[in-house]
């Protein structure tokens, strides 16, 4: 068995070298070794890659491009309105997810309140990986919270409870409290509630009752309330 | 005299609900032992008053920190030769398969191994192919295995192994890749001089950019001790560090399908892996 050894970036610059390994084999062996350089593929450097050249290149046909294109804008300041811009037209999901994980990096006002108005759109990828992005930013979505919860629109305000489910915020407790308590909308209270039984203290508990009072007929509402009281009461 | 800490069925069902969400490790009820140890010990260190208060901190903590130091005590941070060995059996009887049979050319098929810890994983991989896939050949292999650690990389290279390291070996290809030096195990010199080290911090994007055009990566272990943004990041570099229909293998704690949505799951009859689809950029 021969084990070739060839120091080579990935697509050229081969050199071949064969080594005896010390014990024989039936087997032609084809270990070959690399070196780290990089290749030149098609996402290489085409433009400058300035700030005002990523941001051409963020509405490049090729999503290789966009991607590298979101990811390196990170190191500009003033770039999340653009990005923004490009997230709500974007269309290919890989492209999304770079750039969602980009404003998340950022996480200026401008970045969340872009995160936000993907709460609205039609587009469920786009609208659950915005929810998924504002869960890792707890300061800074945190004073967009109650003006959220007051939405006009139910899906909105179901949205916003989602976004509570892994915010690591200190309020979490109390805003699911008012939600609970004020929201006339079934479907968001039962959202809150199902998060009050893992998060709720006996802060909760009032709220969690009158729930139960409000709702008499809604036999999922009672269940969950009741679960969450045991919970508390367990803990 | 303050009350000895415990934790109830309520407390375990709970933070077993939460810790399965943040991480994906699910722990049985035979594990309830090892879970209340570890919780414990934290509520412990972090002086906790009740597991109340230390759940709060956990779940509502801004930093995260509490969350990740708990993490990394539920975590065994142990690695050998073949650890998880099921991986490689996919490796070599379904990933390759799939991989060789869309490759209309004849360049090196290229894995990356990350981070490379003192080198267990990739000269088991490169053990494992010479062993176990009869196509090495007809086709090159490139193996990289990379660290953000240089002194555990210097390790590597050297491939120096305690009989720990290779318990789970069989002595027979123990004979035949490694000497005896005293109570160490010396990996044998071809195999040393087949296998590219390079350091890497996973989290930089620039760095990443140099470690691509691979068909298979195998990240075990490693994504459970970023925080969310960072594990998110990582993916998504590791999307394009891979070739159109490359896998990536991750631990078996560890779900793709809870960091990114980029990667389609593949259920081999040996493994669960994660695909980049084929035909996207």
């Amino acid at each position: 068995m021969t084990l070739a050894v060839v120091n080579v970036s990935p697509i050229a610059n081969k050199k071949f070298h064969s080594l005896l390994i010390k014990t024989k084999s039936e087997i032609e062996m084809a270990l070959t070794k690399a070196a780290s350089q990089p290749t030149t593929i098609e996402d290489e450097r085409q433009r400058i890659r300035d700030q005002a050249g990523l941001l051409i290149a963020l509405a490049d046909s090729n999503p290789l491009v966009r991607r590298w294109a979101a990811r390196d804008l990170l190191t500009y300041s003033n770039v999340s309105a653009a990005l923004v811009e490009r997230l709500l037209i974007e269309t290919e999901p890989s492209v999304i997810e770079v750039i969602l994980t980009t404003l998340t990096r950022i996480g200026d006002e401008c970045a969340i309140e872009g995160l936000i108005r993907c709460l609205r759109t039609e587009n469920a990828m786009l609208r659950n990986a915005a929810i998924e992005a504002m869960k890792l930013l707890p300061d800074e979505i945190a004073p967009f919270i109650s003006h959220l919860l007051n939405d006009p629109d139910p899906d909105v305000r179901i949205f916003t409870v989602d976004v509570l489910e892994s915010l690591r915020h200190p309020q979490v407790e109390s805003w699911l409290i008012r939600v609970i308590t004020e929201d006339a909308h079934l479907n968001v209270c039962g959202a809150a509630v199902d998060l009050l039984g893992e998060v709720g203290s006996e802060c909760a508990r009032p709220a969690l009752l009158a729930l139960k009072q409000r709702f008499p007929e809604e036999p999922y509402i009672q269940f969950a309330a009741d679960l969450a009281l045991t919970r508390i009461a367990a803990g | 005299m303050a009350e000895p800490l415990t934790i109830n069925d309520e407390d375990f069902l709970k933070f077993r609900e939460f810790f399965y969400r943040k991480t994906g490790i699910l722990f049985e009820d035979s594990k309830r032992y090892f879970v209340d140890k570890r919780l414990l010990e934290r509520m412990n260190a972090t002086a906790s008053e009740n597991f109340r208060s230390y759940f709060t901190m956990l779940r509502f903590q801004t930093s995260g920190e509490e969350l990740q130091t708990l993490i990394n005590a539920m975590t065994v941070n142990e690695t050998y030769f073949f650890r998880e060995e099921y991986q490689f059996q996919c490796l070599v009887n379904s990933m390759l398969t799939e991989i060789i049979a869309h490759r209309k050319t004849e360049i090196p098929i290229r894995i990356w191994s990350v981070p490379s810890s003192s080198g267990e994983e990739p000269y088991g991989i490169a053990i494992y192919l010479l062993e176990y896939w009869p196509q090495l050949r007809n086709w090159d292999i490139e193996i990289i295995s990379s660290d953000i650690d240089t002194s555990i990389l210097n390790r590597a290279r050297h491939g120096r192994y305690s009989a720990r390291a290779v318990q789970y070996m069989p002595t027979i290809l123990l004979n035949k890749y490694f000497h005896r030096d005293g109570e160490y195990f010396q990996i044998n010199q071809e195999l040393r001089d087949a296998v590219e080290f390079t350091r890497i911090n996973v989290t930089d994007a620039a760095e990443m950019r140099t470690h691509r055009n691979f068909d298979v990566i195998f990240c075990r272990n490693l994504l459970i001790y970023f925080d969310d943004l960072s594990r998110k990041q990582t993916a998504e570099s590791f999307y394009d560090a891979l070739n159109p229909g490359g896998f990536i293998c991750l631990g078996h704690s560890e779900s793709m399908s809870r960091i990114s949505a980029l990667f389609r799951v593949r259920k081999f009859p040996e493994a669960i892996v994660y695909q980049k689809p084929w035909g996207m950029k």
